[in-house]
């Protein structure tokens, strides 16, 4: 950090690191930095999606190659693969389909919650015009 | 190796695209463009939910709405392969391609790369002009861009 270049030129020290790349739609994906643009579009090789569900399970999937469009990444992360190892200890993993389909589930029921919150609002005159498709 | 220089590569191979709605596309690249537009063969579409599936033909898809896309793990060491060979004709065409569309006046285009230069001139080049990696390079296209306007 202590040449900081503004924008994604800060990358530069990530590249050919293992990152955590958090998406909009609330997926994790753990791979290496290959390459990178000035839109932040992303290029991970190795890439394992990681998914969390509740009681501290999770699942690892593999999926190779992405090369990931900048607008949908929230965060990134250089991850220290020991601590990683450490981070994870007290989670169990559970099959990939089992947890993605849990995943998928839990993010349905938020929204659901969501849209009646947004309807009991609106019924009060509170504005709901901006609707959001996701958490950010 | 920039990420759109993978997807260059990557024309002629299979690939996954996923949209921001969720939806994703399974089929060939034909062709892609600067914008991440793209054109795919023998694709089969699965709705977010992945419970319905379709099959097109062909397909373009505006690269606005890409999420991501997933290619086959040989395409990084193909495009190693490429820019290890001398540049006559691949990548270096490409980049002439890229800096000269500021200076083309007389087209439609050239204007658009113009306006584009000009903004990568004013907010980042007069910061710090030969800077390294993702910004200077930036800087470098905004100068061109000025210069043609």
């Amino acid at each position: 950090m202590d040449n900081f270049l503004p924008g994604s030129a800060s990358l530069v020290d990530c590249v050919d690191k293992k990152l955590l790349v958090t998406l909009r739609d609330g997926r994790h994906l753990y791979g290496w930095l290959r390459s990178y643009d000035q839109f932040a579009n992303l290029v991970l090789q190795d890439t394992v999606e990681r998914t969390f569900v509740s009681g501290r399970r999770f699942s690892d999937a593999y999926r190779g190659v992405f090369a990931i469009r900048g607008e949908n990444v929230v965060l990134l992360g250089e991850i220290d693969p020991q601590k990683e190892a450490l981070a994870m200890e007290g989670f169990t993993e559970i099959p990939a389909a089992d947890a993605i389909k849990e995943f998928k589930l839990d993010q349905d029921n938020k929204k659901k919650r969501r849209d009646r919150r947004n309807r009991v609002l609106a019924s009060h005159g509170f504005s709901v015009d901006v609707v959001e498709h996701d958490n950010y | 190796m920039l990420p759109l220089s993978l997807l260059n590569t990557a024309v002629g191979h299979p690939m996954m695209v996923e949209l921001k709605n969720g939806e994703t596309f399974n089929g060939h690249l034909v062709n892609c463009d600067p914008y991440m537009n793209i054109n795919l063969r023998e694709v089969i579409r699965t709705s977010a939910d992945g419970e319905k599936f379709w099959r097109i033909p062909e397909i373009y898809i505006r690269g606005m709405s890409i999420k991501y896309l997933r290619v086959p793990d040989e395409i990084l060491d193909m495009v190693k392969e490429e820019q290890s060979r001398p540049r006559t004709g691949g990548d270096g065409d490409r980049r002439g391609g890229f800096a000269g569309r500021g200076g083309h006046r007389d087209s439609g285009r050239g204007d658009r790369g113009g306006f584009r230069g000009g903004r990568g001139g004013g907010d980042r080049g007069g910061r710090g002009g030969g800077r390294g990696g993702g910004g200077g390079d930036r800087g470098g296209r905004g100068d061109r861009g000025g210069r043609g306007r």
